[in-house]
């Protein structure tokens, strides 16, 4: 507990504090200052639509996991987990140069939110895959099978009895992205080139102030973050809940 | 039944590749772009040098404190419920969610030489921020419920049955331990170390805040990294990178082999 206390909650205490030294309305001009505006709203963009393209594409992977068997299955099973393993600057600088200015591929998204959406696309893929995969193991197949023979399409089995049991996975799985996504910053920080106002994610720019010889501005809008984050999963958990129970 | 398409099978098999296969390898072909001889000249850099020693020095202390942290905090969790475990449950996964970059602004506000507990360290002659214990407590933050997170849904399935058996027959807490709940945690706990060691290995915002990324004194190998690469040394943090990228296919071999691990264990329980 003192352990606790002194790795997380001191210094969780010692950044509201830092917030809020000059009171509330000076807390209040810092979070909601112009840049930190848009540092949000390119980072709650992105990440939300890194979120979607996981649910969509981690659901896709999880079946094909879990529900095929081809040889190299392993490999691709294995693969799944790198983004956790890789180190996020590795992967900041392979995509910065992969999809830069110079690149091999002739694709350059440097500079614009579709490169940091592809970097944090990245990052959360394992988040649904590995949230859906171990509910479609246990998923029976009692229920598809008496549907499809009673005359169900393959598509409304998947609408009316796949999708309904996986739901609660794949919001918890997506919510989590989501989570991870508004705090990302070394896989980021390179494609995004970092430019205030246009490609400046929150984190990024909460370095900068901190850098800049404002802690307390960049305490005040870490607070902002922590409280969206927070906000997030609770909303994420009561939303699961909610789904299985009505299940 | 329930068969999964072939062209999703396809389109799966592309999407990852695409998305993760092709940045893997792309680390490799750049570090031997320049062929062997390149490699092993930027591999003898004294400054990646210096980072890599600091960065095994790191996880020589964060690894093992947060492995015993980690188990020792399951068991309590799961063992000894009370409306303490019960919110640290909940807020278990919480330093998961908060952005690495706000984690070193946090320790550098609690740990600077002006800040609580900086303030009485300092009066001790114990500098944190801008040093090597600095960066130890940010990798420890960073990868704190990773054992933790691993172990609470097992200890509450395997029970305590066997434990009270053994104690009833007069085994000591130690012995049990060793001889019974150790073996049974043994392949769930090897999982999440080795998630905490890629975590620690691998973190970069929160180490870039609280060590001052100072080139041969408090650079780890990630901000060697961000820092070749800023300087216009791509070649050079492509090295580093590739290192790191062996690195962390060795983990994932390791996390592979746990798993299985596991759900043989749990399969012959079964």
């Amino acid at each position: 507990m003192t352990f606790y206390s002194l790795v997380v909650l001191i210094p969780l205490a010692a950044l509201f504090s830092n917030a809020f030294t000059h009171g509330w309305g000076f807390f209040w001009k810092a979070a909601t200052a112009k840049e930190a505006l848009s540092a949000y709203r390119l980072t709650i963009t992105c990440s939300l639509v890194a979120a979607l393209v996981n649910a969509v594409a981690g659901l896709g992977t999880a079946w094909v996991l879990v529900r095929d068997s081809f040889k190299g299955k392993a490999i691709l099973n294995a693969l799944i987990d790198l983004p956790f393993a890789l180190p996020t600057v590795v992967a900041g600088v392979t995509f910065y140069t992969l999809y830069g200015p110079k690149s091999p591929v002739h694709l350059t998204l440097t500079g614009t939110w579709t490169g940091i959406t592809v970097a944090i696309v990245f990052v959360t893929l394992p988040f649904t895959v590995r949230s859906v995969q171990p509910v479609i193991e246990t998923m029976t197949f009692n229920a598809e099978a008496a549907a499809a023979t009673l005359g169900a399409s393959p598509w409304r089995v998947f609408r009316t009895i796949t999708l309904p049991t996986l739901l609660p996975a794949i919001v918890t799985g997506a919510g989590l992205a989501f989570a991870r996504a508004m705090g990302e910053y070394g896989s980021v920080v390179f494609i995004s080139n970092n430019l205030p106002f246009r490609t400046e994610v929150a984190s990024s720019y909460i370095y900068s102030l901190a850098s800049a010889g404002d802690p307390i501005g960049a305490a005040a809008t870490a607070v902002m973050m922590l409280v969206v984050a927070l906000c997030v999963l609770v909303v994420v958990s009561v939303t699961s809940r909610r789904l299985v129970k009505g299940h | 039944m329930g068969r999964s398409p072939r062209w999703l099978r396809t389109l799966v098999i592309l999407y990852v590749g695409l998305l993760v296969g092709v940045p893997l390898v792309f680390v490799f072909q750049r570090a031997f772009a320049h062929g062997a001889g390149a490699l092993w000249t930027a591999l003898q850099d004294p400054s990646m040098g210096n980072a890599i020693g600091l960065t095994i020095r790191v996880v020589l202390v964060a690894l093992p404190v947060n492995t015993i942290v980690g188990v020792g905090a399951a068991l309590w969790i799961v063992r000894h419920p009370s409306w303490l475990t019960r919110i640290i449950d909940r807020v278990i996964d919480v330093p998961l969610a908060i952005s690495p970059i706000i984690i070193g602004l946090m320790l550098e506000l609690a740990y600077a030489q002006n800040g609580w507990l900086g303030r009485p360290l300092a009066a001790l002659g114990l500098q944190i921020i801008f040093s090597y214990p600095g960066i130890v407590l940010a990798c420890i933050f960073v990868s704190l419920p990773l054992v933790t997170r691993q172990l609470i849904p097992l200890l509450r399935e395997i029970g305590s049955n066997q434990e009270q058996t053994a104690a009833s027959l007069g085994a000591g807490p130690v012995r049990i331990f060793l001889t019974i709940t150790m073996r049974s945690i043994l392949w769930a706990t090897a999982y999440g170390v080795s998630l905490t060691l890629a975590r620690i290995l691998g973190e970069y915002g929160a180490v870039l805040i609280v060590s001052g990324n100072i080139t041969d004194l408090t650079q780890t190998l990630t901000l060697n990294i961000g820092a070749n690469f800023e300087n216009y040394n791509a070649y050079q943090g492509f090295v580093g990178a590739g290192v790191l990228a062996l690195t962390s296919v060795i983990i994932l071999l390791l996390l592979g082999v746990a798993r299985h691990r596991e759900r043989k264990r749990h399969e012959h329980l079964a």
